[in-house]
């Protein structure tokens, strides 16, 4: 297991995730990223998809995102996206939402 | 009485989720306003959106609540909401006026002024939905350049027994004060800078929009707690004088009765 750093992911409505990981794969605008501890100051724009969390407690949090803006900052990662949600399903389920999401707003 | 204490004790509890939402709100707007410094640390702030133009039209957004019966929420932030509109008439300033909440609706149709979008059924438990819907209509306006400002009208929720009508400028966006901390910078940009501000921006707007909307909320509910639990004690004391009333009254009457029966009998064996 790799060295942690803390996550918190931000939506206006509350904060749903916040913990230590020590790996996180995302994906933005410019393509995948992933996070391990020490990593460069990144500010990134992601792409509605899934966000996948190493958390150290050994479980694997699929966060299906709206879009939003990833920030790592002296092993402080921050996802602040308009909507995410948490899911059990893995990737395939976190994509589904995610898209759910998006078709919400162009109603 | 009965319902006015109902009134008041729902109030109390929307009170309390209310500023729950405004705190939960409030990491979110902090975090976004944190990216904004170092995106303006890694090589400046250049977007339309924070551009200051002349102001050839100015817009006005004024929230209040569909609702009435919360004491002076309403015409507080209309009055100051009016006033501004008129000091923009007197400088031959054109306006638009946007409104949220019922109650603006219908005073400023009623005043004849020309609104051009109202967003009715949000003040009572905003949604992040409303604030987007509210910032979509007045970004498009801005950058079609209807409108070469907004401001917001709004309460302030200070504490449970103050509200304070406030005035905010919305647009262009006041970029956030410049704070030491951030001068490190370095970061790694994906994409450009310039991209994530236009990405960053309207959410930004957003934001701002949803926790005024929120804030405006827990001041309309601590409005009516508080105009309930007057109308519910003026109508306890209103209650105890007329039943002090009533029952002066009724003693009179009895005294009168007794007073005519004691006569009548006393007229009968007398004679």
């Amino acid at each position: 297991m790799g060295k942690p750093f803390t996550v918190d992911v931000v939506t206006p409505e509350s904060v749903i995730w916040t913990g230590e990981a020590d790996f996180i794969a995302a994906r933005t605008t410019e393509g995948e990223i992933g996070i391990l501890a020490d990593h460069e100051p990144t500010m990134g724009a992601l792409t509605a998809g899934a966000v996948v969390i190493n958390s150290t407690d050994g479980s694997t949090v699929t966060v299906g995102v709206n879009g939003g803006f990833l920030q790592v900052f002296h092993n402080q990662v921050t996802l602040l996206t308009d909507r995410a949600e948490i899911t059990e399903g893995g990737k395939e389920d976190a994509l589904r939402l995610a898209h759910e999401m998006g078709a919400d707003e162009a109603v | 009485m009965k319902i006015t204490r109902a009134m008041e004790l729902i109030a109390t509890s929307r009170i309390a989720r209310a500023r729950v939402r405004v705190a939960e709100a409030q990491p979110y707007t902090a975090k976004m306003t944190d990216v904004i410094r170092n995106i303006a640390a890694a090589g400046g702030l250049s977007h339309p959106l924070l551009e200051r133009r002349d102001v050839n039209t100015a817009g006005v957004f004024v929230v209040t609540s569909d609702r009435g019966l919360a004491g002076g929420y309403n015409s507080n932030v209309l009055r100051l909401a009016e006033r501004a509109l008129n000091a923009h008439r007197a400088n031959n300033v054109p306006t638009r006026l946007y409104t949220v909440g019922a109650k603006a609706e219908g005073y400023f149709r009623y005043r004849g002024y020309t609104i051009e979008e109202s967003f009715l059924g949000v003040t009572d438990t905003p949604s992040y939905g409303d604030a987007r819907a509210v910032a979509n209509v007045l970004l498009d306006d801005y950058e079609q350049a209807r409108m070469d400002s907004v401001e917001v009208y709004t309460t302030r929720f200070v504490s449970a027994l103050t509200q304070t009508p406030v005035l905010w400028p919305l647009l262009p966006i006041e970029p956030p004060e410049m704070t030491d901390e951030v001068v490190v910078a370095g970061y790694e940009f994906e994409p450009s800078p310039e991209e994530i501000l236009g990405r960053l921006l309207p959410r930004y707007l957003e934001g701002t929009i949803f926790g005024i909307l929120l804030e405006a909320s827990a001041s309309e509910h601590a409005a009516r707690r508080r105009a309930m639990k007057a109308a519910t004690e003026n109508a306890e004391e209103l209650t105890r004088a007329l039943s002090r009333e009533a029952n002066a009254a009724r003693q009179a009457e009895i005294t009168t009765e007794i007073s005519e029966i004691v006569g009548g009998a006393e007229a009968l064996s007398s004679g």
